[in-house]
């Protein structure tokens, strides 16, 4: 993975220390509120409903053992013994003192980490697939290009007051799995017919309050250029983005306003100017940050069938092998994912314990690398297939193997109102009533996306699950507006809504409904987005309604 | 208001001019009042400045830059980011080369990018807080971009 160089180091040192300067001058009076605000912002610093929640950036979800044991060592000397992992693969803590931030950001810059634009209206963490670099379809490892962009957006000096946040997302396969149609800029690695090495631009994608599914602003652009193309296209948008009004200032909302081809022709108006600038890429550039992330040095496996002995036939074995873990492209490996969403702990959750534990089993097991994953949970990536049943076994003891990947316990949900101030209603106990009711026929029912936010900000990314659940309040009382038939791959869709808003006591029974429906209609091996399509949202809602 | 300029505080040689008054030299005329007396200020023989707004239009008086010595950009509201762009313009694609000011709502924290953007000079409020951006031009020893 990426090593910082004395460069690199310096940086974050330095921003270290300018923010320890930015606090103190906030507590003794010389920064107002309102000016420390932004600042504060840009370091990941949130002032939430309890305390402060400070967000840390996990570059393209990728972090080494040494690190997550950091991330372990702060949620126990700074906060409450846990962190939170977000659906943008980076980890949050919500109740760390504002005087301790800057030591915590100290910390982590010992472990090159940093918490540098992880918010405000700035370019933020750059995220990409959590299988780069180990998936059988990709065409190019995301993740040089990933770590690219982040330095070159990270402290822009021209990009720090944007109308709005910003966010880029990478895909190095054909199949998404960064969710890159819903995120400011989204990028597909591509080869032209000369096997050289471009992406596909997608632009103006986003969830929030105006869920909009991004356009492609450019099929194929080369990758010497995709700095050149990115600041254009920024540019163009902090010159032109509203500034009028905070739910009209993302870029999809310029976009349309604008039109694409309009924009397009600004943008590429700009571009023409720069491209053959500074910022074009080199080979050898390029050839520098890709060293860093060579393949490991894989063992060629002892044996075909690596887990078949008979201590392997325990069910519980058995069915996690098959939920929790997928296809390496090294024959002898399989990706192991690490369940957050067990039933005792809100989604997305992990102890410090826990951390400690993983970093552990990432030595051991896993060449000391962790990924963050779009759905809140951890994988380690690189497992022999001979280790897979010692794993699974000292996983299963620190909780975090339960067989859920990808079914409806595994959903994504904000923090809602427990701690977020800006939520409409909660979204941790809907989420416990949904683990409750479904923990036994999980598996059985077939995997379903649910996605939970508890306002319209979206950040659950609620309208693009399969079932969605958006927090709206009514009279200050907690009501939920489902949707069906999101998705987030290669071919994302909004969710269609079902109707009206559903109260908190019947949250539960109407997904039971919902999930009924689908389990009563489907054809054998027919997933619940197909059967959506086939036979339309009436039978839900006739379900749900009728029984409620 | 306090000027600074390579890391110092430097005395203010301009003069913002108001719409009602007579020109002197040394004046930072608004782009209305340039708008409007295009003609007449251009055979003027004293040095000139103009002020804009951090989102104004740059097609409305690219092609005037020669005219002045100095572009001063307002910046309204110092989470406006707009001002950093149209710097940038002014500078890099439309090869200004006199002195460019930011003025406005300019906070110390923003020193070092603004000069990063291509702002010659600042003004801030007063003393202490011209003071505190040049401290704060030292933050940094290094940079990931190429300026
Ligand atoms: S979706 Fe709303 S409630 Fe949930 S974390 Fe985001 S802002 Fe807070």
């Amino acid at each position: 993975m990426y090593q910082y160089n004395d460069i690199d180091q310096t940086l974050i040192n330095e921003r270290v220390e300018e923010f320890r300067d930015q606090t103190q001058r906030f507590i003794n009076g010389e920064l107002t509120e309102e000016q420390f605000r932004p600042l504060r912002l840009m370091n990941g610093l949130y002032i939430q409903t309890h305390a402060p929640m400070l967000r840390v950036n996990i570059p393209y979800g990728l972090l080494s053992s040494k690190q997550l044991r950091m991330m372990g060592h702060i949620a126990n000397k700074y906060d409450k013994d846990y962190g939170h992992f977000t659906t943008r693969q980076n980890i949050q803590y919500n109740w760390p003192k504002l005087e301790q931030v800057p030591d915590i950001l100290a910390d982590l810059a010992s472990v090159q980490m940093h918490a540098i634009q992880s918010s405000g209206n700035c370019i933020r963490n750059i995220t990409c697939d959590p299988l780069a670099g180990v998936s059988a379809d990709e065409i190019e490892d995301p993740r040089p290009y990933c770590e690219i962009i982040r330095q070159w957006a990270t402290l822009h000096p021209e990009f720090s007051y944007l109308p709005r946040k910003f966010k880029f997302a990478v895909s190095g396969s054909p199949k998404d799995r960064a969710a890159t149609q819903v995120h400011d800029i989204g990028l597909h690695v591509k080869k032209d017919a000369e096997g050289r090495i471009g992406f596909e631009v997608l632009v103006g994608g986003g969830l929030g309050r105006t869920p909009v599914i991004g356009q492609v602003i450019a099929p194929f652009v080369a990758e010497e250029d995709i700095l050149s193309y990115s600041e254009a296209i920024l540019r163009t948008y902090n010159l032109f983005g509203r500034r009028d009004n905070k739910y009209k200032a993302r870029i999809k909302i310029l976009v349309k306003e604008t039109g694409l081809d309009k924009f397009k022709a600004q943008v590429d108006a700009e571009w023409e100017t720069i491209k053959n600038g500074p910022l074009k890429l080199s080979p050898e550039a390029i050839q520098r940050v890709k060293a860093q992330f060579t393949p490991f040095a894989y063992q060629a496996p002892a044996s075909t069938n690596a887990v078949s002995s008979p201590e392997h036939n325990s069910g519980p074995f058995r069915q996690w092998l098959k939920q929790n873990t997928i296809e390496h492209k090294q024959v002898g490996y399989r990706v192991v994912f690490l369940s957050l969403k067990s039933p005792t702990q809100a989604p997305g959750d992990i102890t410090t314990e826990q951390m400690n534990i993983v970093a552990d089993l990432a030595d051991q097991f896993s060449f000391a690398q962790i990924r963050t994953t779009h759905d809140q949970n951890l994988a380690l990536t690189d497992v022999l297939e001979s280790d897979l049943f010692p794993l699974w076994q000292q996983l299963s003891k620190a909780q975090l193997a339960t067989a859920n990947i990808g079914t409806i316990t595994d959903m994504i949900c904000c923090p809602g109102l427990d701690f977020c101030s800006l939520a409409n209603a909660s979204s941790i106990d809907i989420a416990q009533g949904i683990t409750d009711r479904f923990t036994d026929s999980a598996i059985d029912t077939g995997n379903i996306s649910l996605k939970m936010s508890g306002c319209m900000n979206g950040c659950g990314h609620h309208s693009i699950g399969e079932i969605g659940i958006l927090g709206v309040d009514k009279k200050g009382e907690q009501w939920y507006q489902l949707t069906l038939g999101g998705a987030d791959s290669h071919d994302s869709r909004l969710g269609d809504r079902l109707g009206k808003a559903i109260a908190k006591a019947d949250v539960v029974d109407a997904i039971d409904d919902i999930v009924h429906v689908y389990k009563e209609q489907r054809t054998t091996n027919e997933t619940f987005a197909n059967t959506y399509q086939r036979i339309g949202i009436q039978p839900f809602k006739d379900k749900v309604y009728d029984n409620h | 208001m306090t000027i600074i300029k390579d890391k110092s505080i430097i005395d203010d040689a301009w003069h913002a001019h108001q719409d009602n008054e007579s020109l002197v030299d040394n004046s930072i005329v608004n782009l209305s009042y340039w708008l409007e007396n295009r003609d007449s200020l251009k055979t003027c023989q004293q040095a000139l400045g103009l002020l804009v707004d951090g989102d104004a239009d740059i097609h409305s008086f690219k092609d005037d830059l020669s005219c002045f010595a100095i572009i001063a950009i307002n910046i309204p509201d110092f989470v406006d980011g707009r001002a950093y762009s149209l710097c940038r313009l002014i500078r890099n694609q439309y090869n200004f080369t006199g002195e460019i000011r930011a003025v406005g709502d300019v906070l110390p924290d923003q020193a070092l990018y603004l000069t990063r953007v291509g702002f010659d000079t600042l003004k801030l409020e007063n003393d202490e807080s011209a003071q505190l951006a040049i401290n704060k031009l030292n933050d940094y020893s290094v940079r990931y971009q190429i300026d």
